[in-house]
C-alpha cells in the first residue's frame, strides 16, 4: 500500500512536485544489485535511498518491525527526506559536502549459496534471500556473529525511545534509557555517536552497526532550535528484539517460547542465580510433527548440553538460537513434577533450506 | 451567429479539461535500471531517488 502511494504519486501533488526534481527507480530484482554498497536490512521488504550519480548516498529511508512492514512508513517523513535530500544534493553540487568514500562493491552472484538457490534455480534473488544465505556463508567460515546478525536492526522502544514516525526522528515519547540520559518529548535526533542522521532508516542503520558490547552511544537532538548532546547508557540486551518475522535458516528452530525464572523462583528450587532456568511458556504443534522433543508447558528447563549459565542468553530457548546451530541436537535438563530429568531436542533449520 | 461557434466552443473546452486532468493525473516516470538512471542523474545533474522492492 505505502509503495503503491509512492510510486503514483500525481506529478502535481506535493510529493510528485519533490520527486519530479529527482530521477526516480525502481529496482524489483536484487539479481545485479551492489549489495556492497547498497547495504540495509534485507528484511525491510520496501526500501528506499536517496544518492547522486557519484553514489553517494545522502541519506537511506526504511525500517520495519516484527508487526508490520510499515512501521515506521510515512507519506508525510518521506517527504521530508525528498526535501532533505534536495538540500543535500545543491550543498554537494556546491562542494559543500564532501564526498564519501564509496564501498567495496559486493554482487548476489559472489555468494555460492545463494547462487544454487536462486540464480542455477531461475528463482528471483529476494531481499530476505541475500540476508539468509550471507549469513549461511558467515556461519560457514566463522565470521557469524549472532548477537548481530541474527538480531538484527535493534528496536528503539528497548531503550524507551519512541518516534513520532510522521515527523521523521522527533521525538513523540522517552522513557528508560533515554529519559535517563534527558532526551524530551519534541526533541529531534540529529545526529548518532557524532554522524549525521536525517531519517529513522539513516539512524537505525547506524544504531545497527553498533557493537552489541557497547554500553553507551551519544545522541545529539535539536531542541528549540539548539543542539543538545546525550549521553545513553544502554541496558543489558538492548540489541534483543523481536526476530520472529525474519524467518532466518540460520536461526535453530526450536518449537518453543520460555521465559526467564524469578530470582525468588530459582532461589526456591535451588538454581543458580545467575544461570539460565526457564520455564516453557508455549510448545508449537511442529514439535511433534517433526519429533524434536517431548516439553510441556510448565517445564523448568535448567541446563542444555550441561551448561547453566551464559553471558548473554537470560533463558534456555535463547542459549539454544546463540550457541547452537540449526541442525545440532541438544540435551536438555528438565524439572518436572519435582524431578530431574534429561530429555533430547532436536532442532532444524527452516525447510527453505532443506 | 452564436450558436454557430457553440460546437468549436464545446470542443476547446473539452480538450482543455482533458488536457488539465490528464496534467493532473500524470504520474512520476519510473526508470528500472540502476544504471540508466544513474546516466540519466550524470546529464540532468539530478538526484537518485531509488526504491528497493521485493516483489516475490
Amino acid at each position: 500500500m505505502f509503495d503503491a502511494q509512492v510510486v503514483l504519486s500525481p506529478k502535481n501533488s506535493p510529493r510528485g512536485k519533490l520527486m519530479s526534481q529527482y530521477v526516480c527507480v525502481r529496482v524489483p530484482r536484487m539479481d545485479n544489485v551492489d549489495i556492497g554498497l547498497f547495504e540495509y536490512d534485507r528484511y525491510n521488504t520496501l526500501y528506499f535511498f536517496i544518492l547522486n550519480a557519484d553514489e553517494h548516498i545522502y541519506m537511506r529511508y526504511g525500517g520495519r518491525d516484527a508487526n508490520s512492514q510499515d512501521t515506521f512508513l510515512s507519506l508525510n517523513s518521506i517527504e521530508l527526506a525528498l526535501s532533505k535530500g534536495l538540500e543535500l544534493h545543491k550543498l554537494y553540487q556546491e562542494g559543500k559536502i564532501a564526498r564519501k568514500e564509496r564501498p567495496k562493491p559486493v554482487f548476489p552472484k559472489e555468494f555460492a549459496h545463494l547462487v544454487k538457490r536462486t540464480f542455477a534455480a531461475g528463482a528471483c534473488v529476494e531481499c530476505h534471500l541475500i540476508g539468509d544465505f550471507v549469513n549461511v556463508h558467515r556461519e560457514e567460515d566463522g565470521t557469524l556473529d549472532k548477537t548481530r546478525h541474527l538480531y538484527q536492526s535493534p528496536d528503539f522502544r528497548i531503550i524507551g525511545l519512541h518516534f513520532d514516525v510522521p515527523k521523521g526522528l522527533a521525538v513523540k515519547d522517552a522513557q528508560g534509557a533515554v529519559k535517563a540520559a534527558g532526551l524530551q518529548a519534541g526533541d529531534s535526533i540529529t545526529a548518532l555517536n557524532g554522524d549525521a542522521v536525517y531519517t529513522f532508516g539513516d539512524l537505525q542503520f547506524l544504531y545497527d552497526k553498533l557493537p552489541r558490547t557497547t554500553e553507551t552511544m551519544k545522541l545529539t537532538v535539536e531542541r528549540a532550535g539548539k543542539p543538545v548532546e546525550l549521553d545513553v547508557r544502554l541496558p543489558h540486551l538492548w540489541w534483543k528484539t523481536d526476530i520472529r518475522f525474519r524467518q532466518m535458516s540460520i536461526d535453530p528452530r526450536t518449537y518453543f517460547d520460555s521465559r526467564a525464572l524469578t530470582a525468588e523462583r530459582k532461589k526456591e528450587l535451588g538454581l543458580k542465580a545467575d544461570g539460565f532456568a526457564s520455564e516453557v511458556s508455549h510448545v508449537d504443534a511442529f514439535a511433534q510433527m517433526m519429533k524434536s522433543h517431548e516439553l510441556k508447558v510448565g517445564d523448568v528447563i535448567v541446563a542444555v548440553d550441561g551448561a547453566e549459565s551464559d553471558p548473554v542468553a537470560d533463558t534456555a530457548e535463547f542459549y539454544i538460537k546463540l550457541r547452537k546451530k540449526a541442525g545440532d541436537s541438544v540435551t536438555l535438563e528438565v524439572l518436572r513434577d519435582g524431578q530431574r530429568i534429561k530429555m533430547p531436542l532436536q532442532t532444524y533449520r527452516m525447510s527453505f533450506r532443506k | 451567429m452564436r450558436l454557430h461557434f457553440l460546437p468549436m466552443v464545446c470542443v476547446l473546452a473539452t480538450t482543455v479539461l482533458a488536457g488539465g486532468l490528464a496534467a493532473q493525473d500524470e504520474g512520476i516516470d519510473w526508470l528500472t535500471s540502476y544504471e540508466e538512471a544513474r546516466t540519466l542523474a550524470k546529464t540532468t545533474g539530478k538526484p537518485i531517488f531509488l526504491e528497493f522492492r521485493c516483489e516475490a
